[in-house]
Parts: C-alpha cells; sequence; structure tokens
C-alpha cells in the first residue's frame, strides 16, 4: 500500500492510479551523456591549446577565446543542465506520487533545451558573445532561455500542485530554490541592450557590470552546480543505499543556511579590484561561513550510506555518489579557503582557480551524475547493468584524471603566483617579463591535458556501458501507481508552523525568494547605485568609435579569458604593470572586461607602451615578438574588413547607457573612425606593411589597445587629488 | 576615490536589516527543527523517497489520473 501521510490515518481516503512519464528523463539521460561527451572533448581541445598555441589550427572558430565559451556553457548548461532535469523529472514524480503537470510542456523543456545549446555552439564558434563569463550568449538565446525556463517551472510547480503527498520532501526545496534563483540570476545578469540581432551591450557598466557578474557567476555555480545536485543527492543516495538520509534536520539547516549564505558570496572574485572594500569582506566572511553547511550537507550524505560501505565497494553508482560527496566536501573546503584575501592574493588569476573549478565540476558534479545514471539507466530501460568492471575501469580513469588536472594545476597556480611576486633585495621584480612564467609551467598544462583526456575516455567507457545496459533491456508495459489523494482528509493535526510551511510550496518558494533576494540586495543595491557615488573624471573619456569597434573584436576573439584589465594594489602587480586600477576608469566599459585568468599579462595598462607595429605584429604571430608565447596567431584580423556601416547604431546604443556621445558625433562616427584607422595604418604602412591594412579589423583592435588606461594614467596629479 | 561606493554609500540600515533577517530566520529554522516535538515527522519525511506508491492492481487502471 502507498505510504500514509504522516500522522493522517488512511481511513475513508480516496485512492487515486497514475503514471509516471518516464520518457521525457530518457530523452534528458540520453541528452546529458551526448552533451556531455561534446563538453568533455572540448574541455581537452583547449587544454591541449594551452600546452600548445599550434592546435588552435589557425582558424577563427577553432581558437581557444570561441572554444573556451562553448566548453564552460557546455559543460555547465548543456551536460549538467541535461542531468539536472532527468534527475528532477524522475525524482519529482517519486517523491510527489504524481505524474508530470504536462507532458506538452516537458516536450518543449526538452527541444527547447536543446535548442538553446545548439544556438550556443553554433554562436559561439563564430564569435557572437556577450563578453560576460558563464553568460556570454547573445540576448536572442537569453530570452530563449528565460521562455524554457519558465515552461520548466510550470511543469514543475504544476506538478506540486497535483501532488498526492503532504509533505515536499527537501529534495524538492532544493529544487525550488534552483528555478527561482536561476531566473532571478538570469534575468538581472542578461539585462543588455540590443544593437543587432546578434549584438548587445550590458545595461551595466564597470564596477557595476563586475559586481553583477560575479554575483551572477558565483551563484550560476552555486544554484545550477550546487543546489540541484544537493537535491538529487538527498532523493539518489539514500535510493541507491535503501536507506533514509542520515539526519533529515541536518538537511533542512543545509538547505536554509546554504540559500541564504551562498547568495552573499559573489565578491570574493573580485578581491583586490575597485569593488569596495565593505563588500569585498563581506563576500570574504561568507565564503568562509559556507564551510559549515556545505560540510553539513557532505556529512549528511556520507553519513547516509553508514552501514552499506561494503556497497560503495561492489555498486559503481554508490561509489560514484559517495567520490563525489568526497570532492563536494574538498572543493567546499578550497572555495572557501581562495576566497581569504591573502590566499585569495595568491591564487586569483592562476591556474590554481580552474583547478579548483574542475574539482567541482568533474569530482563532484560528473562523479554524481555518473552514480545518478547508474541508477537511472537500469530501471528506465529495465535492464541489469552491463558491466560492473567497466564502470570501476571508468571509477579510476576518472579519479586518476582528476587527480592530474588538480594537481598540475595547484603546482602551475602556485608556481605562477610566487614568479609574479619574487623580488630581490633592492625591490626589482625577478621575473619582469611575464612569459618566463608561462614557459616554467607549461609541463604542467600538458599534465592537465592529459588528465583531462583520462576524464574523457572514462566518460566514453560510461557511455558503451551505460548503451549496452540499455541495448539488453526488456520492454515492459507503463506501469501504473496508487496513492491517495492530497485533499482535506490527508491535512495534518497538530503540526507546527514550520512543518505547514513545508507543505505549502507557494508560500515557500517566496520564502526562498526573500531569503537569496536579502543577500542580493545587500550585495547589489550599492551596486545599482555607484554610478550615483563613483565620480567621473573628466579625464576619462569615452571610446572614439574606432577603439569601440576594436573593444568589440576583442570581446568577440575572447581576449578577456586570458587577459586581465584590473591592476591589483598590490606591490608586485604596481611594479609589473602600472598604477593601480580606479572604479572611475571603467565607467563607459560595457560590459567590464576585468577577466578572471591571467594566461597573458594584465592588459589595463597597455596602451602607448609598444607602437602599433608591435601589437601588428603580436596579433599576427606572438612568437615574433615574444618567443615562447603560447597565444594563438590571429591572422583573419589582417583579412577581415572593418564594417564601419555599425558603427552609428552602437555609439547610440551606447548612449542611450549613459555613454556621453553627443548627436554629432553619432552622425560623424564613421569619418572619425576611418580617419583613426587611416593615422594608426600610415605609421604601420612606414614599417612595410601593405596599405590596404587600413581596411582591416586588426587596426581596430590596435586602436582599442593602444587607448587602455590611457586616460587615467595620464591624468596630472593636481586632478587626482581634487577627485579623491 | 577607489572606497567612493563605502565611503558615500548611505543607506546603512540596508546590510543592517539583512543581517537581523539573516538572523532571525536562521534561528527560527534552528528552532522549529531541532524542536524535540518535530523529531517524529522529520524521521517520517526521511523515509519517503524510500516510500514509493505501489503499483496498482489491474482493476483500478481505469481511474488513472
Amino acid at each position: 500500500m502507498s505510504s500514509p501521510n504522516a500522522n493522517v490515518p488512511s481511513a475513508n481516503r480516496r485512492l487515486e492510479t497514475f503514471t509516471y512519464d518516464d520518457q521525457i528523463v530518457k530523452w534528458f539521460v540520453i541528452a546529458t551523456v551526448i552533451w556531455g561527451a561534446i563538453a568533455l572533448l572540448l574541455g581537452v581541445t583547449v587544454a591541449f591549446q594551452l600546452a600548445d598555441w599550434r592546435l588552435n589550427l589557425g582558424l577563427p572558430w577553432t581558437t581557444f577565446g570561441r572554444l573556451r565559451p562553448l566548453h564552460t556553457n557546455a559543460a555547465i548548461f548543456a551536460f549538467c543542465g541535461n542531468a539536472i532535469f532527468a534527475g528532477i523529472y524522475y525524482s519529482h514524480q517519486r517523491l510527489l506520487k504524481a505524474r508530470l503537470f504536462n507532458d506538452i510542456l516537458s516536450k518543449v523543456h526538452f527541444w527547447g533545451w536543446q535548442l538553446v545549446i545548439v544556438l550556443a555552439a553554433i554562436t559561439l564558434p563564430l564569435g557572437l558573445s556577450t563578453g560576460k563569463e558563464y553568460a556570454e550568449l547573445e540576448w536572442p538565446i537569453d530570452i530563449l532561455i528565460t521562455l524554457i525556463w519558465v515552461v520548466f517551472a510550470v511543469n514543475f510547480f504544476g506538478t506540486i500542485i497535483r501532488r498526492r503527498e503532504r509533505h515536499i520532501y527537501v529534495a524538492i526545496w532544493f529544487y525550488i530554490a534552483t528555478i527561482i534563483t536561476v531566473a532571478v540570476l538570469h534575468i538581472v545578469n542578461s539585462m543588455e541592450l540590443p544593437v543587432t540581432l546578434t549584438k548587445s551591450y550590458s545595461l551595466y557598466s564597470g564596477v557595476q557590470d563586475a559586481l553583477v557578474q560575479w554575483w551572477y557567476g558565483h551563484n550560476a555555480v552555486a544554484f545550477f552546480l550546487t543546489t540541484p545536485f544537493l537535491g538529487l543527492m538527498y532523493y539518489f543516495v539514500p535510493k541507491a543505499a535503501n536507506r533514509p538520509v542520515y539526519s533529515y534536520r541536518l538537511s533542512i539547516i543545509h538547505f536554509w543556511s546554504l540559500v541564504f549564505i551562498y547568495i552573499w558570496a559573489g565578491p570574493h572574485h573580485l578581491l583586490y579590484t575597485t569593488l569596495p572594500e565593505w563588500s569585498q569582506t563581506l563576500g570574504m566572511v561568507f565564503s568562509v561561513a559556507l564551510w559549515m553547511p556545505s560540510w553539513g550537507g557532505m556529512i549528511n550524505g556520507l553519513m547516509t550510506l553508514r552501514g552499506v560501505w561494503n556497497k560503495v565497494r561492489t555498486e559503481p553508482g554508490l561509489r560514484f555518489m559517495a567520490t563525489s560527496l568526497t570532492f563536494y566536501g574538498m572543493s567546499t573546503f578550497e572555495g572557501p579557503l581562495l576566497s581569504i584575501k591573502s590566499v585569495n592574493s595568491i591564487a586569483h588569476f592562476t591556474d590554481w582557480i580552474p583547478g579548483h573549478v574542475h574539482a567541482g565540476t568533474i569530482g563532484w558534479n560528473y562523479m554524481l551524475i555518473a552514480g545518478i545514471l547508474f541508477y537511472l539507466v537500469p530501471k528506465l530501460w529495465n535492464a541489469e547493468l552491463y558491466s560492473k568492471r567497466l564502470a570501476n575501469i571508468q571509477f579510476w580513469f576518472a579519479t586518476i584524471g582528476l587527480v592530474f588536472y588538480i594537481v598540475s594545476m595547484w603546482i602551475a597556480g602556485i608556481t605562477q603566483s610566487l614568479m609574479w611576486r619574487a623580488m630581490d633585495d633592492a625591490g626589482r621584480l625577478l621575473y619582469p617579463n611575464f612569459i618566463e612564467t608561462v614557459i616554467k609551467i607549461v609541463p604542467m598544462y600538458w599534465v592537465r591535458a592529459i588528465g583531462g583526456t583520462l576524464v574523457l575516455t572514462s566518460f566514453i567507457l560510461m557511455i558503451i556501458n551505460l548503451y549496452r545496459t540499455a541495448k539488453r533491456g526488456k520492454p515492459s508495459e507503463e506501469a501504473v501507481f496508487e496513492a491517495y489523494a492530497l485533499d482535506d482528509s490527508s491535512l495534518e493535526a497538530d503540526s507546527s508552523t514550520h512543518r505547514k510551511l513545508e507543505g505549502w510550496p507557494m508560500i515557500f518558494s517566496v520564502l526562498s525568494l526573500i531569503a537569496i533576494l536579502v543577500g542580493s540586495a545587500i550585495e547589489i543595491v550599492p551596486s545599482l547605485m555607484s554610478d550615483k557615488y563613483i565620480t567621473k573624471v573628466s579625464a576619462i573619456k569615452p571610446y572614439s568609435p574606432l577603439e569601440l569597434y576594436g573593444r568589440d573584436i576583442y570581446v568577440r576573439e575572447g581576449c578577456y579569458l586570458c587577459h586581465s584589465q584590473t591592476v591589483r594594489p598590490i606591490p608586485h602587480e604596481v611594479l609589473r604593470y602600472g598604477k593601480p586600477s580606479d572604479a572611475s576608469e571603467f565607467v563607459y566599459d560595457h560590459p567590464f572586461q576585468w577577466g578572471s585568468k591571467r594566461t597573458g599579462p594584465d592588459l589595463a595598462r597597455v596602451g602607448k607602451k609598444y607602437p602599433h607595429m608591435w601589437h601588428y605584429k603580436h596579433f599576427y604571430d606572438p612568437r615574433e615578438v615574444t618567443a615562447g608565447s603560447i597565444m594563438p596567431t590571429y591572422k583573419w584580423l589582417f583579412n577581415q574588413k572593418i564594417d564601419y556601416s555599425t558603427l552609428p547604431a552602437k555609439i547610440a546604443v551606447m548612449q542611450k547607457l549613459g555613454v556621453p556621445y553627443s548627436a554629432e558625433e553619432i552622425q560623424t562616427s564613421v569619418e572619425k573612425a576611418k580617419a583613426q584607422a587611416t593615422e594608426i595604418a600610415a605609421e604601420l604602412v612606414q614599417s612595410g606593411v601593405p596599405e590596404k591594412i587600413v581596411e582591416m579589423e586588426v587596426v581596430a583592435l590596435i586602436a582599442y589597445m593602444q587607448r587602455l588606461g590611457v586616460d587615467y594614467t595620464s591624468m596630472p596629479a593636481e586632478e587626482v587629488a581634487s577627485e579623491e | 576615490m577607489k572606497q567612493d561606493v563605502l565611503k558615500h554609500f548611505d543607506i546603512q540600515w540596508l546590510p543592517l536589516t539583512g543581517l537581523i533577517i539573516f538572523v532571525a530566520c536562521f534561528s527560527a529554522y534552528i528552532y522549529w527543527t531541532f524542536k524535540k516535538s518535530n523529531k517524529k515527522m522529520y524521521d517520517q519525511a526521511s523515509h519517503i523517497p524510500l516510500e514509493e506508491a505501489h503499483r496498482a492492481s489491474s482493476l483500478q487502471k481505469g481511474h488513472n489520473v
């Protein structure tokens, strides 16, 4: 007999029959393995490209700057996204004893999400990017994502309304928090003004944009890669172990503290930047506080396996789940550690960060997904797992590959950071040439790529195993289930306030929304008001039309993925790059381009540092001016012509965003851009470059590079003092 | 100038209110969750994933919803 609701007698209650929609779960499972393989293949590709620049192939759409966003988007939204939907749709129906709300909505959700992924796979290699990490997709796709997410939410909440189980199990709380928070994050961070169908500018600029972006970036990890997976963990670990969760009370504390605290921690991505000091400290404190709920969840998951540890040795699904929880514990220990300002000053911009990220995405997400798939596929296809031995080989390939990845990135990150800051007794940099610090760590890039290959191999082994399992499945009739209807007779007497709250999903959702909005408001309100407080310095001027065009090329080629544009107020950075960055410098930057990784040097002060010819050679073949450089060539910039016709529209949009361009500047933008291009080209032609270069994109990019930091560094001392 | 936002940010009640809401809610959750009388309910709730709906008999298949 179906389980009665807690404290409710079963007499006189209406028994209903129903079926589950497992077909949609199957589709999402298939999409998970297909996109997972593609995401990992892209990851391995970009890893090898960093080890050997020639693997960029000299083509625009195969270059690191365009493939890396494709890798991250595929891993997060295609691989993990489809896995989340598969797991949620399977567990949600069973936890609520109800079929999904609407079969058509389920199908729209599935095909709509796959369409988003395909559009991403087409547009990102074409260089159609907003230039904001993990949110690179352009505005029409952003709108499509919003619509599909709404479809998912309606289907999800509709199922809750039709449920036959009074209590909303804790896994569903995590799902609710995911749906609400991802919607808020996506909408707020994707606010942009379109120029054309394929180009837009962020509504925010500079510091404001950075804060919003990393509030999104951090919480995309929290609410796309953590909370839904914790919900899945709270369902699938007890199911696979056939034991209830170790402490349901701990899971409640885990939920509320995670939802409250996680959202506050975004600014730890921007320590030592021009972000307000208090905001950085807030991010750091709450990041450290995250240790508690994260480890609470890990302990809860691992302790659920008490008494069945022998099964962890023999059952591949449980083994992957136990390992994923261990890596969850490790990466949630490392994350807060990295947010401590002194540790962050060492680790930020180095390879330690991708090492940390992959401990989470491979160790936690991939391992948990593998565990869930080993549970789901035999059940959905009505078959025994094809080979436990193959699953064990997969496990060791994945684990060893991940260890290679993490350890090599620790070594690379710490080595490079120590080299950056090494000084002699006279206070001079020991390694003033950035390239010295790159060459030193290239061997670690090879180790990382080999580790990634092992992980990819493990994934292929899993696909073979799951495919063979599904193939040997026996067809079965659609099962019909029965459970008591949820009507007035199922109401519980004497229940506590929180207990009642757990049965009111809509009110519960509103409270979850308030929880995340409280944290967000503290972070975002000051930032959204920052333009009121950040003095616009008269010396900081908007970009010229040609520089703006060059900036768009910078965004298109994903330069921000390897170069930062913010000098931290740390002695070795000031020695290496120059004046620390200031909030006022970025007021016209839609979007900001501070970056998060320095595979190459910071560019905030690169303007006028080198002649035009240096940049010309550098873009053609970086090794001509920097021996040992691992940067790809950008030879297509020498053949692709500048499309001047787009400039008036671009500048008009910038004007709408508050950049002080006059109507006259919009009208004359094309002539001004051509005049500046002619000026730059003249200098290049003097050095023997063909005259036709004046029409090519590289000139616009040079114009942009030569502008970086120039206004601020050339500002008279008295103006700096008066502004302060 | 770097600290402009902090120096001039005059809505001090905002972070303070956030902190109060956070502490108050968190204390309330702790209280409700660890209240002795709720133990039985939470123990039952923890079994929900293990208590799947049972398969219906063939006579009841006509009432599928």
